[in-house]
């Protein structure tokens, strides 16, 4: 089952996340802060990372970045409560973009879809 | 000696002399008079002098000297009166036309009073006049008025009215300006078209004419040295007067006239009269041209102005709207992670409930008043958004079919049937494409949700002089005024169409971008919602 990285400085959110997705049947592990998320990163192998853009005091686009270009096989999506980041270019970095809504149908759909895509191209 | 004539008499009767007419019957008492102006001329009066003559009076040699040298000394002195009559007349006639030449800013006038001064009979009479003036540019002198006849019969026609009225030079012209000015521009569009000729064209008989600031009387043009025969088959004459408009050393233009119907020769007294008239001819012109550009300056600065001032109320419009879109998108950026997490445990625990619960509806409750709120949000968070759009040029057609693609089922679904009527040959449309998105998209909702159990929703698009127009039609419930006056106030809610935020932002973000919403309401029922879009860069 695959390893998810959910990133969040709201702890209900992680929280909910955590939830969610673990009933989806994916491995869940949380961090509230880009250093905690780097630590993690570090500590274990991930298949995705779940990203909110705007951290507390930090930036998500600055972890974003620092992920593409140190794990550039690992996908990231991003989930933001602003919609305009879609059309923030420095967000197409990540391989997914997803507005927050209690309704996660969204997010898991486009977990399903990275994954399957990043499945295709390590088999292919 | 009996005289055949009455000069030796103090008065006579009405028998006493034939040849003195009605209205000269003071000449029968006025002996002196008579002599002097009847009977030096009356053959009665040479039959007595050869009498005289035949009986050896002595005078008889002298007379006839005297008599021969008395009438030069009249013919001289009636052709005297003649020329001072005339000049007097020509004096008269410049001085009226002077005093509207001189007190005229009004171009049209000007051309009018001195079109008819040169063309009608109690001007100078030519039977034709053309007028060119200096471009502004200053590269080309250009035809820009014909008067006179086109044939004999237009000819006959005009001088029979003219001569039935007794109109004054003013009034003529008055009249003239009135009801003959764009006319005859336009009749001798043939003509005023082919006489366009470089400034820079030294050699041309025109700039030749305002060179040496004198006028130039071509006759034979045929034969005539240096002349561009073109000019002449242009005319149509073989004699023609080429008068220079010079003003302060500008050369303003030229007049042509000749006399097409009479042929009647063109005089040096002729060239001399317009000579005079051509220079307040020229400084009227010349003023009023500087007039009528000083009013065009003047409309560009109010013009200017007002853009200026909308502009400035436009940004303070934009900056409140700026600061509004601020808030909200802080206010909505803060709520919307509580109502996720409210939203997505309600759904959780939903889930997780068995199906004869009843808290189920309590969560249910919660689900589906959080996803409202959301909805909300998203619409504010999408306002201040389009205080900031990337605009670049569409295909509006695409754009349609996009959207119509996207919200197929949805329509479906409400039993709604869409026809599109795109104009295949548009030009690409200056717009944000999310934005406008947004806008077709709202659109078809509005007019979805006022078709209640379906019905029939057209989609066009066309072109709408410079811009591109996108209507949509549907035959729904008409709106009310009031309804649609709601619509497009922000953040208004009505009870008919519930959230107005929608509409309200499809006018901002339209209008922002120089673009315009209208939505029409049939009372039999039935809404059209038209967008026109611009095609080019607008500077708003």
């Amino acid at each position: 089952m695959a390893n998810l990285l959910v990133v969040d400085d709201e702890a209900n959110i992680r929280l909910l996340y955590a939830q969610e997705l673990s009933d989806e049947g994916y491995h869940v592990v949380t961090a509230a802060s880009a250093l905690e998320a780097v630590e993690k990163l570090e500590a274990a192998p991930f298949d995705l990372v779940v990203l909110d853009i705007k951290l507390r005091n930090e930036s998500g686009i600055e972890l974003l970045q620092r992920i593409v270009k140190e794990r550039h096989t690992l996908p990231v999506i991003l989930c933001t409560a602003f919609s305009c980041y879609k059309d923030d270019f420095s967000a197409w970095l990540a391989d997914g973009y997803v507005v927050k809504s209690s309704d996660m149908q969204e997010l898991k759909e486009e977990i399903k879809r990275v994954l399957a895509k990043k499945q295709k191209a390590a088999g292919g | 000696m009996d005289w055949e004539c009455c000069w030796i008499r103090d008065e006579i009767t009405p028998e006493g002399c034939p040849y003195i007419g009605e209205g000269e019957e003071d000449l029968y008492t006025s002996h002196r008079r008579r002599i002097v102006e009847k009977c030096v001329e009356c053959p009665r009066f040479k039959n007595d002098l050869a009498r005289l003559k035949g009986a050896g009076n002595p005078l008889s040699d002298v007379l006839p000297y005297v008599l021969t040298e008395f009438q030069e000394q009249k013919a001289q002195m009636v052709s005297m009166l003649s020329f001072l009559n005339s000049k007097t007349r020509e004096i008269k006639f410049l001085r009226e036309v002077g005093i509207v030449l001189q007190t005229s800013m009004d171009l049209d006038e000007v051309l009018s009073v001195a079109m008819t001064a040169i063309t009608a009979g109690k001007g100078f009479g030519m039977n034709r006049a053309f007028l060119l003036m200096t471009d502004k540019e200053r590269r080309n002198i250009k035809g820009y008025l014909g008067v006179g006849p086109k044939d004999y019969e237009e000819a006959w026609r005009t001088w029979e009215d003219i001569s039935k009225s007794n109109f004054t030079l003013k009034e003529l012209a008055k009249n003239f300006q009135k009801t003959k000015l764009t006319s005859e521009k336009v009749k001798f569009h043939d003509i005023l078209g082919q006489l366009t000729v470089p400034l820079s064209d030294q050699g041309h008989i025109f700039n030749r004419a305002l060179r040496g600031k004198k006028p130039i009387l071509v006759e034979n043009a045929l034969n005539y040295p240096d002349l561009d025969q073109g000019l002449a088959r242009i005319l149509g004459v073989d004699c023609f007067l080429v008068m220079p408009l010079v003003s302060s050393n500008r050369r303003i233009g030229v007049i042509i006239a000749d006399n097409c119907i009479t042929h009647k020769p063109i005089t040096l007294q002729d060239m001399q009269s317009l000579e005079t008239f051509a220079f307040p001819v020229a400084f009227a012109l010349e003023r009023a041209s500087l007039y009528e550009r000083l009013q065009e300056e003047v409309a560009k600065q109010k013009a200017a102005n007002l853009k200026l001032r909308e502009q400035q109320e436009l940004i303070v419009k934009m900056e409140k709207m700026a600061l509004v879109g601020k808030i909200t998108s802080s206010i909505a950026h803060s709520i919307r992670n509580p109502l996720m997490v409210i939203g997505g445990f309600a759904r959780t625990l939903l889930r997780g409930a068995p199906e004869d619960d009843e808290k189920r509806s309590y969560l249910e409750s919660i689900v589906r008043e959080t996803r409202q709120l959301e909805d909300v949000l998203s619409e504010v968070l999408d306002y201040s958004e389009s205080l900031f759009p990337v605009i670049d040029f569409w295909d509006l057609n695409e754009l349609i079919a996009t959207a119509l693609a996207d919200l197929a089922g949805t329509l479906e679904q409400a039993g709604i049937i869409c026809l599109q009527e795109l104009s295949p040959e548009l030009p690409m449309v200056h717009i944000d494409y999310k934005q406008i998105t947004y806008c077709l998209k709202t659109l078809l909702s509005t007019a979805q949700s006022s078709m209640e159990g379906g019905g029939e929703l057209r989609v066009e698009s066309l072109l709408d002089g410079d811009g591109v127009l996108l209507r949509i039609s549907d035959n729904g419930k008409s709106l009310t005024a009031n309804a649609r006056e709601a619509l497009t106030a922000p953040f208004f809610q009505t009870q008919e169409m519930g959230a107005g935020v929608g509409l309200s932002l499809c006018k901002t973000i339209l209008e922002r971008q120089g673009n315009s919403l209208s939505i029409i309401s049939r009372p039999g029922g039935g809404n059209t919602y038209s967008i026109r879009l611009l095609t080019r860069k607008e500077n708003i």
